[in-house]
């Protein structure tokens, strides 16, 4: 059950950024959108191990990238990758304010702008993988090309899973079944779609940008 | 204008077989005994080969196993008691009893609380099928270390326990995320945080631990079979990784959930003792500050199971973990300070809880010793350890298990255990737990180390083993009255009625067994006792 | 509002977290010996998700 009267605000200040989400009758943040948020906060987690492990084996290199890995930088892939994902927040931001005010229409084609771009991503990122194998930067290549596929791998793995939610949205919104007071799922499926996106642009900074030594 | 009383048909369910219930339900209770079966089931072969431990080690010389198979055993014991059974019970009790204590009719997420489950008998077979496996099952210890656990020393048993855990881990955080849903979202009206009991607040400080912790051991999990399965190279020195960067991030986990294993049984204690000391909890605040600081300094220790490796900053370690001693032993005045005094009613549940008190206290204070750097350079990897992580898992947590069980039992079946068959059940548990595992502290400090299948006869370690071994046994008679009971209470027990113990919280407001929806009334709630304050009158409780 | 039931002041017991991975890197590097960038990493994204976690747990909360 959704809300948007701001008499039924979550405690707190009227502008929290969780005075947004849906609420139910009791005031508190929906049951599915919460079960949602504290996911996410797992979620985090599970990446922090993977960058503990990056930034342990990391200090121990004598030199970073080591020195038989070639080819390896920021790329226009990379880069239109980002923008693809970071794009298709917007999108998805859009699409979930849309179905707030009940905007079917206009929240159809925003998610489905949002899929579009979230594959777009995949296929990108699939392809700078094929690159890299084919330059010999493998699973193999050290703790780099071990620690690069791992964390790059699990995050393709959460943009599948993501890209899955989106089509169910898309789905279950063509045949109506969401609307202005019902439509827990798309604000679900867009808190983890914004979740996949910021772990992307913190992993293209660690992975990419971060100074070499 | 005529009227006609009508008799609508009244509406049945659709009966399907009992089977189809079970395997299909979603109601909370159902889910929490299935829990309690799978856990039980695990309980027993992680105690057979705890058995198979202790038989071999009663005598220097290998009588009865080989090294490879021994070292299998003692990593399935451990695995099985720690994932199979301790912590999945502490979602057994919290699944039946915490939607029942918040005066909810069920948990947030029905279905996925029946996944939680059912991922648990899937995980169990997969970690015990490496039995079956060539080489044998994972035989590297429950913490898994590179190298011994990586690619050139282990087999498909390692790969088979792996993923079990990983699924077991899964688990939990959906529970965990179960938890804190119904507990902060479905309270009953009046049931504010601060008159929960605090049975549900060990829940929620455990489902923290869970959701933060456990994605950390899935990480380190995923990355030793990486390690093992595609050539990745995170703990392999040769090729830049490091072995000491898997025990940072599997104690990073590993440490909290010491702490799920002992929170939700610290919890039961904190409800059996103030119905049993017809008194209320001393220090209820106390204790929640307590219960959420044990959390949080949980996380900033878990090197502490590494001072030996050169490869941690010690004072900082040493430091936070002699600061958990301080809420720990907040929560042990507290316990006694509500036994003080009171007109105890001396039942199997409080016997249960008095042994958790005094085992409880032996495991914290062995582990503080400990926490002492120097201390621990010498006794680290040996029986000490051994001995220390009993007390607190088997004295604190079994004996806190059995207390719960006792006190819940007539509220899940609506018949009393009987009380003769349970002291006896309690009094040879406690002794077979403290033959079996005092004479440790002992063999640890004379230098015994942990993991070993045998010992020179000269070491003059003998005696002491036998003595441990016959302990072990004594423990595993005592599971039979245990059982024994169960059985023919389920049968013929005396009928226990809503409330046989008297109690303060609001599952006692309801018939044994609850109905599928839990209540039909709910008692007003402006107390941390709404079922003493029913009883007795609300102007008559001085409870706030 | 009561403190304790304000969102923002949740976010406390998740800074705490960032302040000891603070200690965590300040102290062995001043006064020497081993620092762990694993276990900084650990800790101060273990802040970032609890402070998240409580928010919303204390923010999502119904009002009575």
């Amino acid at each position: 059950m959704t809300t948007p009267e701001l008499a039924l605000a979550p405690i707190g200040e009227e502008h929290s950024p969780v005075a947004t989400l849906p609420h139910d009758a009791r005031g508190g943040i929906s049951n599915p959108v919460l079960g949602m948020l504290l996911f996410i906060v797992s979620e985090i987690m599970f990446f922090s191990g993977l960058f503990a492990a990056y930034f342990n084996v990391r200090a121990l290199a004598i030199e970073w990238p080591p020195a038989d890995i070639e080819g390896f930088g920021i790329n226009p892939i990379i880069v239109v990758a980002t923008g693809c994902l970071v794009t298709s927040s917007f999108f998805a931001q859009t699409a979930v304010r849309a179905i707030r005010r009940g905007d079917r229409t206009t929240f159809l084609r925003a998610i489905s702008i949002t899929l579009g771009l979230g594959i777009s991503f995949l296929a990108l990122e699939f392809t700078d993988w094929t690159i890299l194998y084919s330059e010999g930067i493998t699973m193999g290549s050290g703790v780099f090309g071990t620690t690069y596929f791992t964390m790059t791998g699990f995050h393709f793995a959460h943009v599948v899973g993501g890209v899955v939610m989106l089509s169910v949205v898309l789905y279950r919104g063509m045949l109506g079944q969401f609307s202005a007071s019902h439509h827990d799922m798309v604000e679900a499926t867009d808190l983890y779609w914004h979740f996949v996106d910021i772990v992307w642009v913190v992993l293209v900074i660690t992975l990419y940008l971060l100074p070499g030594r | 204008m005529a009227t006609t009383t009508l008799h609508p048909p009244i509406a049945q369910p659709y009966r399907r077989s009992a089977l189809y219930e079970w395997i299909t339900t979603t109601d909370h209770k159902k889910i929490g005994i299935l829990y309690f079966i799978n856990s039980f089931v695990f309980f027993f072969i992680g105690g057979l080969l705890a058995l198979g431990v202790r038989a071999e080690l009663a005598q220097p010389g290998l009588q009865f196993v080989n090294e490879d198979l021994y070292n299998q055993f003692f990593t399935i014991h451990a695995s099985a008691m720690l994932f199979l059974f301790i912590i999945p019970i502490g979602a057994a009790f919290g699944n039946y009893v915490v939607p029942l204590m918040v005066g909810a009719p069920d948990m947030a997420f029905p279905r996925i609380n029946a996944l939680s489950f059912w991922m648990l008998p899937a995980a169990g077979i997969l970690m015990m099928g490496g039995f079956l496996a060539v080489g044998g099952a994972a035989a590297e210890g429950w913490t898994s270390y590179p190298p011994l656990a990586g690619p050139a020393y282990s087999g498909t048993g390692t790969d088979l326990w792996l993923m079990a855990v990983t699924l077991i881990g899964t688990s939990s955080i959906l529970t965990a995320i179960n938890f804190l849903v119904t507990i902060f979202k479905m309270r009953a009206p009046g049931l504010t945080l601060f008159r929960l009991p605090i049975m549900v607040w060990t829940q929620i400080v455990t489902s923290v631990l869970t959701l933060l912790a456990t994605p950390v051991l899935a990480s380190a999990l995923i990355m030793q079979f990486i390690d093992r399965n595609y050539g990745g190279n995170y703990f392999d020195p040769g090729n830049g990784g490091s072995v000491v960067l898997w025990q940072n991030v599997f104690w990073f986990y590993s440490h909290p959930a010491v702490y799920i294993m002992i929170l939700p049984f610290m919890g039961i204690i904190s409800e059996v003792l103030p119905v049993f000391s017809r008194k209320p909890l001393f220090g209820y605040r106390a204790f929640v500050f307590a219960t959420v600081a044990i959390g949080a300094l949980g996380f900033s220790v878990w090197a502490h199971h590494m001072f030996t490796t050169g490869q941690v900053f010690l004072p900082f370690f040493a430091l936070f973990t002699f600061l958990i001693a301080v809420p720990t032993g907040v929560k042990m005045f507290n316990w006694i300070a509500t036994l003080w005094r009171g007109q105890l009613v001396l039942k199997t549940p409080l016997l249960f809880a008095i042994g958790f008190l005094t085992m409880f206290l032996i495991g914290g204070l062995n582990g503080a010793f400990a926490a002492a750097v120097p201390v621990d350079f010498a006794i680290h990897d040996t029986y000490y350890v051994v001995a220390h992580l009993h007390y607190v898992l088997f004295g604190g947590s079994v004996f806190g298990v059995m207390a719960g069980i006792y006190y819940w039992f007539p509220k899940m079946t609506g018949r009393m255990l009987d009380e003769t068959v349970g002291k006896i059940h309690w009094l040879l548990m406690f002794i077979g737990f403290n033959l079996a595992f005092f004479p440790q502290h002992q063999l640890g400090l004379v230098g015994m180390p942990r993991r070993i299948a045998d010992y020179a006869a000269d070491a003059g370690w003998g005696d002491l083993n036998l003595v441990s071994t016959v302990g072990a046994f004594l423990i595993a008679a005592s599971t039979l009255p245990f059982l024994w009971n169960i059985f023919a209470s389920l049968r013929a027990g005396e009928v226990a009625g809503d409330d046989p113990w008297e109690g303060n919280t609001l599952e006692w407001a309801t018939s044994s067994p609850p109905p599928p929806y839990n209540f039909d009334h709910l008692p007003e709630i402006h107390s941390t006792r709404p079922v003493f304050d029913l009883r007795h009158g609300a102007d008559a409780g001085s409870t706030h | 509002m009561h403190p304790l039931k304000h969102p923002r002041n949740a976010m406390f017991v998740g800074i705490v977290f960032i302040a000891v991975g603070i200690v965590f890197w300040a102290w062995p590097t001043i006064a020497g010996g081993y620092f762990e960038p694993a276990g900084l990493t650990l800790l101060v994204l273990l802040g970032v998700a609890m402070s998240v976690m409580a928010y919303v747990l204390v923010a999502g909360s119904p009002r009575d």
